[in-house]
C-alpha cells in the first residue's frame, strides 16, 4: 500500500491533521487500533474548552462528531482496528489487522499516538476495583456499566473533577478525593466548586497508605492531617497524570528530550512539528500532554507542515498559516505548558537521548 | 512507599526486589529489567516504566531527565506469531524460523 500521508492515531490530533492534508489534495491513510474514530473523545461528556473559535465550546463526543463530519467530503482511507507493529528496513510501516501483516509506504507520516494514563502504586493497587480515572469514565460513558457503588478518587486534576461529577451523576457515592499536594491540581475553579457543592470532600496533603480486600478492593486507608481514615469502597480511581506514547518514535530512531510539564520524555521536534527523522511529523499529546484545544492546533500545524513538504501549498502560505496557528496555540495553551514547549523546541539541536540502540 | 508494593504487575516484581538490584548497581530501567524480569510481561513495560523511574529517583536521587527510557522493541504490542509469519513476505526471519520447526502429528518433533 502506498500513500502521500500516513496518519497514525485517529484521535483529535490525527483527525485535525487529516483535514489539513486531505483538503489540500493529498492521499491520506488514517489508522487507529480501535474500532471507531475520535480517540478518547467519544466517551467524554464534559464540556471542552478552550477550543479554537471554529470548534467550541462543545462536549467531547460532539467535538468528535464535528471532526469526523468535516472529513466527509474527502477520500480518506480509514484503517480502523489496525495497528503498527514495527518498521521495515526500507522505512515502510508494518501494519496488522490481526490476520495479516503488510507494509505501508508513505511519503510522510504524522504520528499522533496520544498519551497513556500513568499508574499510581500503593500496596494492593493491582486488585480488581482499582482502575485509572479514564477507565472509570470509559465504563460509564462508553460501556454503560457502573464501575462500582462506593468510590474514592486519588488525584485532583481537572479530569478527576470531571469524572467525579460524572460518577455522582450515575449514582456512585464518591466518598472523597485524595490529593498529595497542598492544593487541588485542577485549574478550572468552576469545576472545583461544583465538586465541593456536590458534597465530595477533598483531602489535601493526604496520601493513600494501602488498599485492602480479599480478591477485590473493599477498603482504602488514607492518611490526612495526622489522622488515618478508613473508607469502605468497591472502586478506587487513580489519576497519576499521563505520559506520551513513544514506542513508534523509539523505533523510528527519534531523539528525545525531557519536559516535566509536557508529561516527561517526548520526541524532539522543531516549530514545524517535524521530528529529527525528516519523514516523521507528530501532533497531539504525543508531542507533549496538553489540553484538547492545543491538541487540535498541533494536529493542524503538523498537517500544514506536511503539505508544505509535499508541495501541496507554497512555503510562504505554510509559514503564514503556521505562524497564526502557533500564535493561537500560545493563547490557548496553559502558560507553563507553552513555555515548556518553546523550551523543548529550542533544544531541538541538543537532545538528551539520541542514537539509541534499536532492535 | 511500602516495600511490598508491586511495581511491575505483569511479572509481579515488588519495590523491594527493585531496591535490591539498585543496591547492586542497577541504574536504568533496562538494568533492572535484565536482573529481575521487570517490564518483560504482556504489557511490555507500558505500565511500569514511570513507576520504575520513580523508584530509581527515590533510591538514587537521580533526576528524572537522567533516567533514560527503556528500549522499545518490535513488535510494539503483542501479535500472534502466526499472524506475523504466515501472511508476511517481509518478516522473513520469523517465517524461516517457523519453517525450520518440523512437525509430526501436529507436534514439534
Amino acid at each position: 500500500m502506498e500513500t502521500d500521508v500516513l496518519i497514525i492515531g485517529a484521535g483529535p490530533a490525527g483527525l485535525a491533521a487529516a483535514l489539513e492534508t486531505a483538503s489540500r489534495g493529498l492521499a491520506v491513510i488514517l489508522i487507529d487500533e480501535s474500532s471507531s474514530l475520535g480517540g478518547q473523545l467519544p466517551q467524554q461528556t464534559q464540556l471542552i474548552r478552550p477550543l479554537p473559535a471554529e470548534y467550541g465550546p462543545v462536549r467531547g463526543f460532539e467535538l468528535a462528531e464535528k471532526l469526523i463530519n468535516q472529513l466527509e467530503d474527502y477520500p480518506i482511507n480509514y484503517l480502523l482496528k489496525h495497528r503498527v507493529v514495527g518498521l521495515y528496513a526500507d522505512g515502510s510501516v508494518g501494519i496488522t489487522d490481526e490476520e495479516n501483516v503488510f507494509p505501508i509506504k508513505a511519503k510522510k507520516m504524522i504520528v499522533a499516538t496520544g498519551a497513556a494514563e500513568r499508574a499510581v502504586a500503593f500496596p494492593k493497587w493491582t486488585m480488581p476495583g482499582i482502575m485509572t480515572i479514564g477507565a472509570a469514565q470509559t465504563l460509564i460513558n462508553r460501556d454503560f456499566a457502573l464501575p462500582g457503588n462506593e468510590a474514592v478518587i486519588i488525584g485532583s486534576s481537572d479530569f478527576a473533577m470531571d469524572v467525579a461529577l460524572q460518577l455522582k451523576s450515575v449514582g456512585v457515592n464518591v466518598k472523597g478525593i485524595v490529593e498529595e499536594q497542598p492544593e487541588v491540581t485542577a485549574r478550572d475553579n468552576v469545576k472545583i466548586e461544583r465538586v465541593q457543592q456536590s458534597g465530595v470532600p477533598i483531602y489535601l496533603n493526604a496520601a493513600i497508605i494501602e488498599a485492602k480486600g480479599n480478591g477485590e478492593v473493599s477498603e482504602v486507608v488514607i492518611e490526612h492531617a495526622g489522622r488515618v481514615l478508613t473508607e469502605k469502597v468497591d472502586l478506587v480511581c487513580v489519576d497519576g497524570g499521563r505520559s506520551p506514547i513513544l514506542d513508534l518514535f523509539y523505533q523510528l530512531g527519534c531523539s528525545f528530550g525531557y519536559q516535566e510539564k509536557l508529561g516527561g520524555w517526548i520526541p524532539q521536534y522543531n516549530s514545524n512539528f517535524q521530528t529529527d527523522r525528516e519523514n516523521a511529523f507528530l501532533a497531539g499529546n504525543a508531542a507533549g500532554v496538553t489540553s484538547q484545544g492545543a491538541i487540535l492546533l498541533t494536529g493542524m500545524i503538523a498537517g500544514i507542515s506536511v503539505c508544505e513538504n509535499l508541495q501541496a501549498i507554497s512555503q510562504d502560505e505554510a509559514q503564514q498559516i503556521r505562524g497564526s496557528l502557533l500564535k493561537e496555540l500560545e493563547i490557548l495553551e496553559d502558560k507553563d505548558v507553552w513555555e515548556s514547549r518553546i523550551h523543548h523546541i529550542e533544544s531541538y539541536a541538543n537532545p538528551k537521548l539520541k542514537d539509541q540502540f534499536i532492535s | 512507599m511500602d516495600k511490598s508494593t508491586i511495581i511491575c504487575r505483569c511479572e509481579e516484581i515488588s519495590y523491594e526486589e527493585i531496591e535490591e538490584v539498585i543496591g547492586n548497581g542497577a541504574r536504568t530501567f533496562d538494568d533492572i529489567k535484565r536482573l529481575t524480569r521487570c517490564g518483560m510481561g504482556p504489557c511490555q513495560a507500558k505500565i511500569c516504566t514511570s513507576l520504575v523511574a520513580k523508584v530509581i529517583h527515590a533510591e538514587t536521587g537521580k533526576p528524572f531527565h537522567e533516567i533514560p527510557l527503556p528500549r522499545m522493541r518490535m513488535p510494539l504490542s503483542p501479535i500472534k506469531l502466526e499472524t506475523l509469519a504466515t501472511s508476511s513476505t517481509s518478516f522473513s526471519t520469523v517465517k524461516s524460523v517457523l519453517d525450520e520447526v518440523e512437525l509430526e502429528d501436529g507436534k514439534v518433533r
